[in-house]
């Protein structure tokens, strides 16, 4: 006689409904170097797969910080990576954009499928991936010496944009995008270094996206903020799944089942469970999760 | 090393138990009062009281314990069910108070025939205590017993009334008295079978009320008689011959 109104996720509704992530690893890793045409690229892009990592391994010399990961990361989501300090959560998004390679001694395998192609093909221009996947870091870290304007044309004049509208409007495109244009639209000469920390965050969000990037990595950028400037950029975050896929790295549980649309949880260079955010946090099915987001671990 | 939330979960689980033990003995008592003929309402009520405070205790401290903490998983499952379980055992405390309130309108009940509700009631009783041990010690397997005891009440209920309708020659005051208490023990049963689903939820993460929604139509009358009765063919309870 119990009725029960059916229960929809808080905030995700129709993203609760996890698509089976049912990509074809084997037909992709058998493509050649450059999958742009290939039908792993369609199957992709049919099953809205943005990234998938295949075997992805990296090193810090003899160490090896990811130990194999297989990962497929939905367009137009955002993926939490959470996991206790040194399991490999920001070594991960550091590789899905080439950058994990710039430190010395630091190598790379396996691959990592952004649209049906191999970023690591030699074929493909490490500068281009990371125009295309933009970052944020833990810290926030204007230019200091530049405008709030110049912050976030930066990227677009190292590109040789040089029309005063096309900046004018990018740059008004990107700071409404990141929450901040009402916050500074009445002077935007002013120095990036002079905002709040919350404010410098977004202007790193707007900077980020100015460039117009098809995914944004975010590693942990609310962790030197307060709860006020945090909300914000989880506002922010939240808005910007409409057109970019993000992958946020963090440390604060809450703060991914509050954004996240789906979350990984990372130990020792391991993933050990992927899955819808309300399902990780509700119910997990490993027994490493359950007792690291309930506080039982180590 | 024990959590910080562990002491607020351990707070919680106290009060739960208070309260199923509360709730036992304010059902033993009624169906005592219905067998004797003893007066037991002012005890009942007394006792049902402390059951209503006992819940909102179990409401604001697992508030507190979600504001504090931010439960999730196995920690988040368990508050959930709790609030849920509390409001079960506040229900067993009422529907004693119900019976109680039965036996106080219609007076001596000793002509009546009691068979029907003596077997209902061990029956309830005895879900109502597999609930507890099920609760207690997170068995699953015990819980899903609770539901198949749950078909005997509903069909002694119904079967109840079937017969009175089509005996104009029973007694009014019997007929009555033992429908109302039939159908508060239908009700005690239920709840006993809800505390087992969500033993099932705590221990599994599996929504059992979930699992009877999805199955089809034929499927999920033959998960409990009750949602048999619901939703298939209504039987009318009265001949017209008569």
């Amino acid at each position: 006689m119990r009725r029960r109104k059916k229960k929809d996720g808080l905030v995700m509704g129709e993203l609760a409904i996890q698509e089976q992530s049912d990509i074809d690893i084997s037909l992709a890793s058998q493509q050649g170097e450059v999958l742009s045409d290939s039908s792993a690229s369609v199957s992709q892009r049919r099953r809205g797969h943005k990234i998938v990592t295949i075997d992805l391994k990296a090193q810090f010399g003899r160490v090896q910080v990811l130990r194999g990961i297989n990962l497929e990361i939905k367009e137009r989501s955002i993926t939490a990576i959470m996991g206790p300090s040194g399991c490999g959560k920001t070594t991960f998004i550091r590789c899905l954009n080439r950058l994990h390679e710039l430190t010395p001694g630091a190598s790379v395998t396996g691959r990592v499928i952004l649209d049906g192609e191999d970023i690591y093909s030699p074929k493909v221009n490490p500068v281009l991936v990371r125009r295309k996947i933009g970052m944020v870091f833990q810290k926030p870290n204007p230019f200091p010496t530049m405008s709030v304007y110049d912050n976030v044309a930066a990227g677009l004049k190292l590109n040789g944009v040089r029309d005063k509208a096309k900046l004018d409007e990018a740059v008004e495109r990107s700071l409404k995008l990141a929450f901040l244009w009402d916050e500074v639209k009445d002077d935007l000469k002013k120095s990036g270094a002079a905002l709040s920390g919350g404010q410098q965050q977004r202007l790193c969000i707007a900077r980020a996206l100015a460039v117009e990037p098809e995914v944004i990595l975010m590693d942990e950028p609310c962790s030197a903020l307060d709860p006020t400037a945090t909300a914000k950029i989880e506002e922010a975050i939240f808005e910007l799944k409409k057109d970019y896929t993000i992958v946020i790295v963090t440390h604060n549980m809450q703060q991914a089942a509050r954004v996240a649309d789906y979350t990984a949880f990372f130990y020792l260079g391991e993933l050990i469970e992927y899955g819808n955010t309300e399902q990780i946090f509700e119910n997990p099915k490993n027994e490493l999760t359950e007792r690291y987001i309930t506080g039982k671990f180590g | 090393m024990p959590r910080l939330m562990d002491m607020g979960l351990s707070k919680l689980t106290n009060v739960i138990l208070q309260m199923a033990e509360l709730s036992k003995k304010s059902v033993a008592t009624s169906m005592e009062g219905f067998r004797n003929g003893r007066t037991v309402i002012d005890q009942i009520y007394q006792w049902s009281e402390e059951l209503r405070e006992l819940e909102d205790e179990t409401n604001e401290l697992a508030t507190e314990i979600i504001a504090r903490y931010q439960p999730v998983a196995s920690d988040l499952r368990y508050i959930e069910a709790c609030l849920a379980i509390s409001n079960g055992f506040f229900r067993f405390g009422r529907y004693a108070y119900d019976i109680a309130e039965v036996l106080q309108m219609f007076g001596d009940l000793s002509n009546c025939e009691k068979k029907i509700v003596e077997e209902t009631a061990a029956t309830a009783e005895e879900m109502l205590q597999m609930s507890i041990e099920a609760f207690l010690k997170r068995d699953v397997e015990l819980a899903k017993k609770i539901k198949l005891m749950d078909d005997i009440v509903d069909t002694n209920y119904r079967e109840h009334i079937g017969r009175s309708m089509n005996d104009p020659k029973g007694d009014l005051k019997c007929v009555m008295s033992t429908t109302l208490i039939l159908r508060y023990l239908e009700r005690i049963a239920d709840h006993a079978d809800y505390i087992g689903d969500l033993v099932v939820y705590i221990t599994t993460g599996f929504r059992v009320t979930n699992f009877r929604k999805s199955l089809p139509l034929g499927q999920e009358q033959q998960t409990t008689g009750k949602k048999a009765k619901l939703q298939g063919k209504p039987q009318p309870f009265y001949d017209g011959k008569n």
